[in-house]
């Protein structure tokens, strides 16, 4: 009996392990197949995609990156997304974690007040704000500008990331501040040296989705730039599409030029993502 | 080394006081527990003797220095906090060595030291480990090795063992007394389990809702608890409470309960006849006899060494210990006697002693 249970054991369980191999594989194919099918389209020219949309390349036309990126422009588009989203990121960072880290760790009058103001404002959509904000950069100057961009990408960002970091730090034992307080830390060192090294995962967390967020953010960029060489990768790309002719070979090769930072940056940080993402499991 | 007086302090948060007025003096080398319900105000008064929070009104002085307005890292105290409080992205040796970096020490000095306080609290094998590789009680050693290397003139801990099971907290505490013994550091402990209190105190500090309700050495609280507070929160199982009247008949003077049993007492307190007391009797003070008082059996509680009996007289249920196997099962008759040198009696009102 105990023999034929432990033969009949095993089944039950290569059944379940197949079957979650399947569903994985599925939906592997079923996410990464759009990625394969653009990555193919990069290297083939517009007129062959014409002519069969799912073909394999037959020649490898790699010459559509050096097309993109210095004919087309897209090392000014590149090198503008990188000012533009790397400055916003930096600054809501910093910015982010050490609101966050105060309004979780300080009591002062209004504390609560300033929290469910910055919560409320993740509540409406962007779009509400865009005329207002297009009104005020024109009033400061600031319309048609990289700087304008960042300032907006910054408070976009911010009250998502201060909720997210917040909510994290509150986590954080107030007897890990007062050992630290003992040891002879103020406040600055307290949050430089205590607070952003244990909110690492947290901050890497929100870092990733804000760099996704901004590096593809096309609303914005498109309403509050105006000059081709001050416009962010999204909007470049936008550039190839016509009225009526599609540059679909081009955009595609734009897009490929487009993810590979965000595949980086995910790369590089996504360990910290997960253990952010977990972070209440582990004590 | 040294003493610590903590002199008429008071603590209001807002407008509401939480500490009314608390004076404690504390002799250089004395182990003192300050033991209370949660919401007496003992870890208050610990985190004002640490510089966590500020002081009201009133004194701290350590040695012979008003601390009242200096900054924590200079009173030159250590503390051991209830949730370790190491660092997560320290090493063991970083967590011991930090407070000396801090203060600028070099980095020969900082490893004799850490490596002594290694030494003495068996760490020598954990010292690259990280924080979350270890177990709750060798985080509570590490928590330890940190205030140890401070080489610091007052201990503070911060009910530092009731994250841990029953059973380490046990070998921690007599791990704690050791350290003491050997180092003979001040130290204030702040707790809430009243056995703590008892088994590690050179001196007992029980504190109620912002006041102290009474210090002493633990056994002189134990023996003669001044109000009826200390009397119930101090030993385990509780003392028993039954409510009476006290009687003077010539020489002879009782306690009679609403059901008319009589409970001995040795001597007729000041307070008069037919005053209205609480007659207050240890578990371990109550014996069998044919004259006792009658009581019915509730729960029989075996602990091999030891029996508990839990007994009802009336309405009002009672505990009392035996050291003898007795064959009682509950529903049982039994007559239990009070020592009548062991009791207590404490006024009804106030809750004061008054024998």
């Amino acid at each position: 009996m105990a023999a034929m249970l432990a033969e009949r054991a095993p089944l039950p369980r290569f059944f379940s392990r197949g079957a979650l191999a399947l569903v994985l594989g599925l939906y592997t194919i079923y996410t990464l197949g759009p990625f394969l099918w653009l990555a193919t389209m990069s290297v083939r020219t517009t007129a062959e995609i014409s002519a069969d949309h799912y073909a394999w390349p037959k020649v490898f036309h790699w010459e559509q990156f050096r097309i993109a990126w210095v004919d087309s422009d897209f090392a000014t588009y590149f090198w503008n997304s990188t000012i533009v989203v790397v400055g916003a990121v930096a600054v809501v960072t910093l910015l982010g974690a050490a609101a966050a880290h105060a309004l979780a760790r300080y009591r002062f009058r209004g504390n609560r007040l300033v929290y469910g103001i910055l919560f409320s404002s993740i509540i409406f959509p962007p779009q509400i704000t865009l005329i207002s904000l297009y009104q005020i950069l024109v009033d400061y100057n600031l319309y048609n500008s990289l700087l304008g961009l960042t300032l907006v990408y910054v408070s976009l960002q911010l009250p998502l990331t201060i909720y997210l970091l917040e909510g994290f730090f509150a986590r954080i034992p107030q007897d890990l501040f007062d050992a630290a307080k003992i040891d002879g830390y103020g406040d600055l060192e307290i949050f430089r040296r205590i607070v952003l090294p244990i909110g690492m995962p947290a901050i890497a967390t929100t870092l990733i989705l804000n760099f996704i967020q901004l590096w593809n953010e096309f609303l914005f960029a498109v309403v509050l730039i105006t000059d081709p060489d001050k416009r962010t990768l999204p909007v470049g790309i936008r550039a190839f599409m016509g009225d009526h002719f599609q540059d679909i070979g081009m955009i595609a090769t734009g897009v490929m030029i487009s993810v590979i930072p965000v595949i980086i940056v995910y790369v590089f940080f996504s360990e910290k993502l997960i253990r952010g993402m977990t972070a209440g499991a582990i004590k | 080394m040294a003493s610590v007086q903590i002199h008429d302090v008071r603590k209001s948060f807002g407008g509401f006081e939480v500490l009314h007025g608390v004076s404690v003096p504390i002799e250089d080398g004395q182990f003192v527990v300050l033991v209370g319900p949660s919401g007496c105000g003992k870890s208050t008064l610990l985190r004002m003797l640490a510089g966590l929070e500020k002081i009201t009104s009133g004194t701290i002085s350590i040695g012979d220095r008003v601390v009242n307005d200096v900054q924590p890292k200079e009173r030159d105290i250590a503390m051991v906090f209830q949730n370790y409080a190491l660092y997560p992205h320290m090493t063991v040796a970083q967590n011991m060595g930090f407070s000396l970096k801090l203060r600028g020490a070099d980095k020969s000095e900082i490893d004799q030291k850490v490596n002594r306080a290694a030494d003495i609290l068996d760490l020598r094998r954990l010292l690259e480990r990280f924080p979350r590789q270890l177990s709750g009680g060798q985080r509570q050693r590490v928590a330890m090795g940190r205030a140890i290397v401070r080489d610091p003139q007052v201990f503070l801990f911060d009910e530092p063992l009731s994250n841990l099971d029953a059973k380490l907290r046990v070998a921690m505490r007599a791990e704690i007394k050791e350290l003491h013994q050997r180092l003979k550091t001040t130290t204030v402990y702040v707790t809430h389990d009243q056995i703590e209190a008892m088994t590690m105190a050179d001196k007992i500090v029980v504190m109620q809702d912002g006041i102290v309700e009474q210090m002493g050495a633990p056994l002189e609280l134990y023996d003669r608890p001044e109000n009826k507070f200390v009397a119930g929160f101090i030993g385990s199982p509780a003392m028993n409470f039954l409510e009476g009247t006290l009687k003077v008949n010539g020489g002879q003077p009782w306690v009679e309960t609403a059901n008319g049993a009589k409970l001995p007492i040795t001597a007729a307190p000041a307070a008069g006849n037919d005053k209205a007391v609480t007659y207050g009797i240890r578990p371990e003070h109550l014996e069998f006899a044919d004259d006792g008082i009658e009581a019915e059996v509730v729960v029989v509680e075996p602990m091999g060494s030891e029996t508990q009996v839990v007994a009802r007289i009336g309405t009002q249920d009672i505990i009392a210990i035996f050291r003898d196997r007795r064959p009682v099962a509950p529903g049982d008759k039994i007559h239990l006697r009070p020592r009548a040198n062991s009791a207590h009696l404490f006024d009804k009102e106030t809750g004061k002693r008054v024998n």
